[in-house]
């Protein structure tokens, strides 16, 4: 069908096929840069000096990355009894943040991995930037564990490692805790090796642009001597599809993994089997809000409005907004299950979630995670950057409070009441949490100075070549598809 | 005899004459050693003739060696070198074996690609890129033909009215 | 077990040749119960481990040892100067015949209060670690109390002090001993008074020493002081029956119990010995006794009664007046009283019908130090023919000698200045005397008060001279409980500093150059103990077989036949209850009772310095660290009070402030506070812990009262931490504490019917044993000994009220009391819960080192080194029986209670790893005892026998409510009660298969009441 259809602008849009075409209506780019022009733009931001804007940002995260180093180390020094732990809750913050973290990560690898297989052409202004969320937010995921135990120097007991002083002592597999570790660093370096491969024609671009300096060697190192061989890009696109098949299933894996913790245990509130789809709606879900939240802010400070549109803002907030909804689902069923499977404990639990000492969580997540995607339904909602950006801030919230719920509320009344007891968070607490979020955005903004945010070589794919390409093309991309 | 380092190179700045060119090369039973672009032009495979890549099988090989790993190392250690009592629960809970075969099947199989994807096209830290023509990386593209059995004039005179802007016989250690 | 006297008598003459004593023979000490009566076996660490294997064969060289050990603790006694100590531990004179790693157990006697209860305490390499209690004991059996177990850790309390103290400082015994001869020569010239005034004393041998005080001084007198007082009950028997005693209470003989404010199962009189018999008379199997119990505060015994009924302080002795009128009607008694009834009328008929029901084997107690109450008792089981039966008195208990008008005329003295030379023996009084400030005004008219306190607490501060008395364990001495029942005390360590018995002290001051209070002793035995049996005639022998079993029953001495009829009672009844006058006048509405009681932990507060027992939850309201107002639901409501909420209450005695405590069960009109808490000068660990309200006690009528009248109570708006290891007390429906009626009982309600839950997996194969426990919820107490024993037996760390407050206390076994019913008056049980060592332990499943795993012998095992303290087996426990090292709790300057110094340290049980920051722990079931018993049972070439491992918290539960063995074994104790129809899992339905089991509660309320 689509070999009629040529669009002279080549936004690719009139042709693409149909499922795009659902999602992609309008330009993906505004304008209509050339090449150089393309490179020029997204080069920029690199070769510049930071503005004001760029300062401030970097000024407050930096402080609560220092504020982490210091918590931790005090932590380490002294235990985790500096927690508001106890006999009865032996799991809050750090595991919350744990489990919100790894959620986070995942709407990049869905941008990056998913979208491409169902070649949504409008992902590629925004997969770069999304995939380097995916690292970092699994890289503040990973320090958690670490913090959680209090005694980092004992942690390498986790691995099977070879030779084992302790006798043939190895770990044990039926635990989700070693399931976690495989499958966090598993998603952890495929991501990696994912982004870095996505950036190696654009740094092999940077290298050349680089008039020497250190710069360029840097690049030159990084690039691996890339020089745009069609060869190499022909199979450069194969191993792109490949990994991207391999991404999608163990994106999934990883969030229902995480969920396994609390599913495999016994303890009322954690003892259900919709963890996993739950956990990864979830995490989708907050994912795309942060994704929103940084790209917001980046397209504004960046002035990139021309390669982030509103097209893409609206694109994010449907996603955003299904995946709410299939998490007020899910809540719902929570509690439906709860008072059919007749079983006293679960029943008293989900009582107590919504009336207990606790309920206000309970409360505030329902609001954020179930009322606010409903204001999504409307275009010019989903168009308006303020909005949109609050919606982003009160999702990630929401999240937040929803691993709070599903972790400390369930533990804090157990099976025996003898054993219930509260959770009160203290300064340590709360100082760590804020300071992940240091580490996270300090991250961030370092990557959007010293890496193109935005896969140059992806949008000159889309922006120049698009119409031509697929009007000749449209069956072999398929083919590619199932090849890959 | 001239060395094999010599080609014919042949820039352009619009893809679809670039892809012109590449027929018309072909129709004259050019020996096209490489096309340079900034990024993949769709269809110049066809155009080239190049065949499908192996690297699938590789992903293949790759991610059952993986899973035939994690299933083997798990069985040995908890059935085989020390089974302990754990929770009631039989020696070889395969099922809970299940998520770490799948995560090592994932790693060992992906990272596998990645590297001979690398390997396949020489591509290693430290390598010195060799650039068919200014801005290949940027916005220009170019047709390298292979110098042995071409008439350069003939060549150059096929490759312009294909819309290249600058035919010329260079040196390079592609 | 003879002709070893060669052995002593060398050791007494020449203790230079210390080295060559010991032709075999039994040493006055053994390992065990088993040992005393299957002889000596010896143990080693290691299964088959080789010297202890070896040795087995030469027993005669330990008993070397070992007897040698006995006589260089009397020599540490007998010059309590420091040389001899040194030859104390002898292993100069040859290590082959000490075997590090093997402990021995030897009996002595307990000091912990004035119950004196018989003692076995375990002694490891020259330390005692562990007290236990003495089987061979007819009185107290092999249980203990939570204070008796903790008083080995008070053997090493930093606050000791480390030698004689005259006028504030260090100084040497002769110096002291001259001063105080002097004053007593003086005193002597002037025909000034001499003192002693002590606790009771119920050691014969050193009544004998104050009868030679007398002798020697002639206007010496002894008073007898217990801050705990039953003098009304000595009164009031001297006026119904002549003899001013405490009777001996025979709990196991009677059928039907009533209890006015006597928490006979915590602290009254006796509390080891009463639970014992109580529980004894309560099997379900058997026809179990009813227990009626008025009271205002929910105490231990109030939870265990079948009917307990809230009676305000002021009240009770209306309630004891309408439960005589009642029995003196169905006597058809002469004077009956008359007057109106307290509570429900109907309530009091049925009880007193239950009580005629049973004339002869019911038992009337009540708590009450008050002349007309105590009288009314004794009239009530006049009528119901108990005296005699139940009521003993012609073996009286010598455990409360306490005279309250003694003393206060003793204070009077010392204010007029008549008292010269003043010695404090085992008293406090500026803590807990009624009138403290004028006991220390007066104590400073004396020209010299001396004081044996180990301390300087409240009182030793303001004496001349401190003479640091010997912790009971390193001290020699003899006590009689109970008349003619006898029991012997045996130092267990060489006295730790320059501290000297008293009774030497005393010994020297009457003149003795070179008191020796063992060969004291050992002659006091001769000339009259030795007598009064004809068993044995050789004296040696009979002391060692006295020292050995560490007690005798000998035949009472002197008159024992009580003529029974012949006091009149009733006409003294009849003038006490005039004297009395008219009941109180109904109070006004926002007057309350305050009613003063023991804490189960803290007692009268002399132990006050010991932190085992600080953070022992209190059996009822599971609060640690303090004291609290105990309101009821009813007036919390009306005051607007939650936990925490710092009341005022002000009484004509002077007013205090305290946290209230919501306390189901408290009388609504009664407001408790515990006593024995606001130390101010004990130590780092019990000082300005909670108030002190001994001030707002006082003396009524001559005895001491520990309840006030027209107390106003009000909310001052200020907020108390209150640390509580349980802050939910319904069990929200849930399968915890299963109850049946003894109906049901009889009626066979059996176990047949019900299936186990299935299982997913095969059954895994276990090695030739799988522990298990079976704890019998009917007769647990809550009376905390095990919590206390598991905490000496594992090194359990105390954390601070801090930490409690945070839920992060570590003790291995909790009680847990939950409530059901109304809040007036709720039915209570107490339930026991350490580690349920599941046979499908969630626990194990999912930790990701494999640090906890199932034992071959189906012990739920912790490996704490390969912990990495991820939480997620104590998340995942459905029992939170887990503990988490938040902190370095061990040698720990922030956590400084008995881990952080190194005297503390020297209590720790060298079988039990000391756990570090970050591991988890919890209850081994005393894997360390099991081994010892394998080992043992190793050497001996036998099988184990059921009851050869015991754990910790089974030997020290005076009920027998825990029973411990061997699951494979069809014929073991635990087995069989596994098949008792009352035998139940907690939340069996989850299918973890715990190798814990309990077994239900039997309830038994009388039809009407």
């Amino acid at each position: 069908m689509s070999t009629i259809t040529v669009d002279v602008h080549g936004t690719g849009a009139g042709a693409t096929p149909a499922p795009a075409q659902v999602l992609a209506p309008t330009p993906l780019v505004e304008g209509r840069p050339t090449l150089h022009q393309i490179t020029e733009d997204i080069a920029y931001p690199l070769e510049a000096r930071p503005g004001k804007g760029w300062w401030i940002c970097f000024a407050i995260a930096f402080a609560a990355l220092l504020n982490l180093g210091g918590m931790v180390t005090y932590l380490f020094a002294k235990g985790v009894g500096i927690w508001g732990l106890s006999n009865s809750v032996g799991w809050a913050f750090a595991i919350t943040n744990f489990v919100f973290w790894i959620g986070i990560g995942h709407a990049g690898t869905l941008i990056s991995a998913i979208l491409l297989l169902f070649r949504q052409k409008w992902r590629t202004s925004i997969n770069r930037s999304a995939e380097a969320m995916t690292i970092f937010a699994v890289m503040c995921a990973g320090i958690f564990p670490l913090i959680h135990v209090g005694r980092p120097w004992d942690v390498f007991f986790i691995f099977p490692y070879f030779p084992n002083q302790r006798g043939p002592l190895w770990i044990n597999f039926r635990s989700p805790l070693v399931w976690d570790v495989f499958a966090i660093s598993t998603y952890f370096t495929i991501s990696l090796v994912f982004w870095y491969l996505g950036m190696i024609p654009d740094l092999a671009t940077l290298r050349d642009r680089a008039r020497g300096g250190i710069k360029k060697i840097v690049f030159r190192i990084l690039s691996l001597g890339w020089n745009g061989s069609h060869r190499t890009w022909s199979r450069y696109e194969i191993v792109s599809l490949i990994l991207a098949g391999l991404a999608t299933p163990l994106v999934l894996s990883v969030h229902s993994i995480v969920s396994m913790d609390f599913a495999t245990s016994l303890l009322p509130g954690w003892h259900t089997t919709i963890f996993p789809p739950y956990f990864v709606a979830g995490a989708i879900y907050s994912g795309f809000g942060m994704v929103l939240t940084l790209l917001i802010l980046t397209r504004q400070t960046m002035h990139l409005q021309h390669y982030i549109t509103l097209e893409h803002l609206d694109k994010m907030a449907k996603v955003t907004m299904f995946t709410g909804m299939i998490v007020s689902y899910a809540y719902i069923t929570e509690f439906f299950t709860a008072w059919y499977s007749g079983n006293m404990y679960e029943q008293y639990h989900f009582i107590n979630r919504a009336t207990g000492p606790y309920a206000w969580c309970f409360y505030l997540m329902v609001l954020c995670n179930v009322i606010t995607p409903q204001l999504l339904w409307t275009k010019k909602a989903r168009t308006n950057v303020v909005f949109l950006f609050i919606v982003s801030i009160l999702v990630n919230i929401g999240m937040w409070f929803e691993r709070f719920v599903i972790i400390v509320v369930s533990q804090h009344r157990s099976q025996l009441p003898s054993g219930w007891g509260m959770f009160y968070p203290t300064i340590w607490d709360i100082g760590i949490l804020i300071g992940s979020f240091g580490l996270f955005f300090t991250c961030f903004l370092i990557f959007i100075r010293v890496l193109p945010m935005i896969a140059m070589w992806e949008i000159k794919g889309v922006v120049a070549h698009g119409a031509h390409k697929i009007a000749l093309n449209t069956d072999e991309d398929e083919r590619e598809v199932v090849n890959a | 005899m001239p060395n094999t380092n010599t080609f014919v190179v042949a820039t352009f700045s619009d893809p679809e004459a670039l892809l012109q060119a590449v027929k018309a090369a072909r129709a004259e039973q050019f020996r096209i050693h490489d096309v340079y672009a900034p990024y993949p032009i769709h269809g110049l495979d066809q155009a080239m003739g190049i065949r499908h890549s192996r690297l699938p099988w590789v992903t293949f090989w790759a991610g059952l060696t993986g899973l035939i790993l994690a299933l083997t190392f798990q069985f040995y250690t908890t059935v085989l070198d020390w089974p302990l009592n754990i929770g009631g629960k039989p020696d070889n809970s395969t099922l809970a074996f299940v998520p770490i075969c799948f995560e090592l099947t994932v790693l060992i199989g992906g990272v596998t690609t990645a590297v001979a994807l690398l390997v396949r096209a020489k591509l290693f830290p430290g390598r010195r890129e060799q650039l068919a023509a200014e801005g290949v990386t940027d916005d220009k593209f170019a047709l390298v033909l292979k110098k042995r059995s071409i008439d350069l004039k003939h060549a150059s005179a096929i490759l312009r009215e294909n819309g290249a802007e600058n035919v010329e016989q260079r040196e390079i250690n592609l | 077990m003879d002709n070893h006297g060669g052995t002593k008598r060398s050791c007494k003459e020449r203790p230079a040749e210390l080295v060559q004593i010991g032709t075999p023979a039994a040493p006055a000490y053994w390992k065990s119960p088993e040992e005393l009566h299957k002889g000596v076996h010896v143990t080693g660490e290691f299964p088959g481990g080789l010297p202890s294997a070896k040795s087995g064969a030469s027993e005669a060289s330990r008993r070397d040892f070992l007897a040698m050990m006995g006589f260089t603790l009397a020599a540490a006694g007998l010059a309590g100067c420091r040389a001899p100590v040194q030859n104390a531990i002898p292993l100069l004179v040859g290590s082959d015949q000490i075997i590090p790693g093997v402990s021995n157990y030897y009996a002595t006697t307990c000091r912990g209060c004035a119950s004196t209860c018989s003692l076995l305490v375990k002694q490891r390499d020259g330390r005692p670690i562990k007290i236990e209690g003495n089987a061979e004991s007819a009185l107290f059996g092999s249980g203990t109390c939570a204070t008796g177990q903790a008083t080995v850790l008070s053997l090493y309390d930093d606050a000791r002090l480390r030698q004689p103290i005259w006028h504030g400082q260090p100084a040497k015994w002769e110096k002291i001993d001259q001063q105080v001869l002097d004053s007593l020569g003086e005193a002597e010239n002037r025909k000034a008074r001499i003192s002693l005034l002590s606790g009771t004393i119920n050691s014969p041998s050193m009544r004998e020493i104050i009868s030679k005080w007398k002798a020697r001084y002639p206007n010496f007198s002894h008073v007898a002081y217990d801050p705990i007082s039953f003098s009304a009950i000595r009164t009031a028997n001297a006026n119904s029956f002549g003899r001013a005693v405490v009777p001996h209470y025979l709990f196991d003989k009677a059928q039907v119990i009533a209890a006015l404010e006597a928490d006979f199962l915590g602290t009254w009189l006796s509390p080891v010995e009463f639970a014992r018999a109580y529980a004894a008379k309560r099997k379900p199997e058997a026809t179990p006794s009813l227990h009626v119990q008025f009271e205002s505060g929910l105490s231990v015994t109030g939870s265990n009664a079948d009917v307990r009924v809230p009676v305000a302080p002021s009240e009770m002795g209306a309630v004891a007046a309408a439960l005589l009128r009642r029995i003196a009607g169905k006597a058809q008694s002469a004077n009956v009283p008359d007057g109106s009834d307290p509570v429900a009328s109907e309530k009091l008929d049925a009880i007193a019908d239950e009580l005629w029901k049973h004339r002869g084997e019911s038992l009337v107690i009540s708590g009450v130090n008050d002349l007309s109450v105590q009288t009314t008792i004794n009239a009530i089981n006049g009528l119901l023919g108990n005296i005699g039966k139940t009521i003993d008195l012609t073996q009286p208990s010598l455990q409360r000698e306490g005279d309250d008008q003694a003393m206060a005329a003793l204070v009077e003295a010392m204010e007029r200045g008549e008292i010269h030379t003043l010695i404090l023996y085992g008293v406090n009084p500026a803590y807990d005397y009624a009138d403290a400030e004028r006991f220390l005004n007066a104590l400073q008219k004396a020209k010299l008060a001396v004081s044996f306190s180990d301390r300087v607490d409240e009182t030793s501060l303001h004496v001349h001279a401190v003479c640091p008395d010997h912790h009971f364990l390193e001290a020699w001495g003899d006590a009689e409980p109970v008349a003619s029942h006898f029991s012997l005390a045996q130092p267990l360590i060489a006295p730790l500093f320059e501290t000297r018995a008293a009774a030497e002290s005393l010994l020297r001051w009457l003149g003795d150059p070179q008191p020796n209070y063992y060969t004291y002793l050992r002659e006091f035995w001769r000339k009259n103990m030795l007598p009064r049996q004809t068993e044995i005639k050789d004296f040696d022998t009979f002391w060692d077989r006295s020292l050995q079993d560490g007690v005798v029953v000998l035949a009472s001495a002197g008159a024992t036949r009580w003529p029974s009829a012949t006091r009149d009672w009733e006409k003294t009844l009849h003038s006490v209850l005039q004297a009395q006058g008219p009941a109180p006048a109904s109070r006004g509405d926002d007057s309350y009772d305050l009613h003063f009681y023991e804490s189960v932990a803290l007692r009268d507060g002399r132990h006050a310095n010991n932190p085992w027992l600080q953070e022992l939850p209190d059996p009822i309201s599971k609060v640690t660290w303090g004291n609290y107002a105990a309101v009821s639901p009813k007036l919390a409501a009306k005051l607007g009070l939650e936990d925490g909420d710092v009341v005022r209450l002000k009484t004509d005695r002077g007013q205090i402030e305290l946290p209230a405590f919501v306390q189901p069960g408290q009388e609504t009109h009664t407001i408790s506070v515990a006593l024995g808490h606001g130390r101010t000068a004990v130590g780092k660990a019990g000082e300005h812990v909670g108030v002190n309200v001994f001030p707002l006690t006082s003396i009524k009528n001559g005895a001491r009262s520990y309840s006030l009248r027209n107390a106003a109570v009000e909310k001052t708006g200020k907020q108390e931490s209150i640390a509580s290891t349980q802050t939910h007390f319904s069990m929200e429906g849930r399968p915890i504490v299963l109850e049946t009626s003894l109906a049901e009982l009889k009626n066979g309600e059996s176990n047949e019917g019900k299936e186990s839950v299935p299982t997913l997996w095969a059954e895994r194969l276990h090695g030739e044993h799988s522990w298990g426990m079976a704890v019998d919820m009917n007769a647990c107490t809550g009376c905390s000994a095990c919590v206390v024993a598991c905490q000496a037996e594992n090194n359990v760390p105390v954390v601070g009220k801090d930490q409690v407050e945070r839920n992060r206390i570590m003790h291995w076994i909790r009680i847990d009391r939950y409530y059901s019913g109304p809040d007036e008056n709720p039915v209570s049980v107490h339930q026991p819960m350490m580690c349920q060592h599941c046979q499908n332990a969630p626990c194990e499943t999912v930790c990701p080192v494999a640090a906890t795993t199932t034992s071959s012998e189906g012990l739920n095992q912790q490996a704490y080194n390969r912990c990495i303290g991820t939480r997620y087996c104590a998340n995942n426990c459905p029992y939170k029986v887990r503990r988490f090292n938040w902190y370095n709790y061990t040698d720990n300057p922030e956590y400084d209670f008995n881990m952080a110094s190194p005297l503390g340290r020297m209590v720790l049980n060298p079988d039990v790893v000391v756990r570090s920051r970050g591991v988890m722990e919890k209850c081994s079931m005393c894997v360390q005892r099991i081994q010892l018993g394998k080992n043992i049972a190793l050497q001996g070439e036998r099988d184990m026998a059921d009851g050869d491992v015991q754990t910790a918290c089974q030997q020290a539960c005076p009920t027998q409510a825990i029973v411990f063995g061997d699951l494979k074994d069809p014929n073991s104790r635990v087995s069989r009660l596994r098949e008792n129809q009352r035998h139940y899992e907690v939340l069996e339905d989850l299918g973890v298969r715990p190798n814990v089991g309990y077994l239900k509660k039997v309830r038994n309320p009388i039809a009407k009441a």
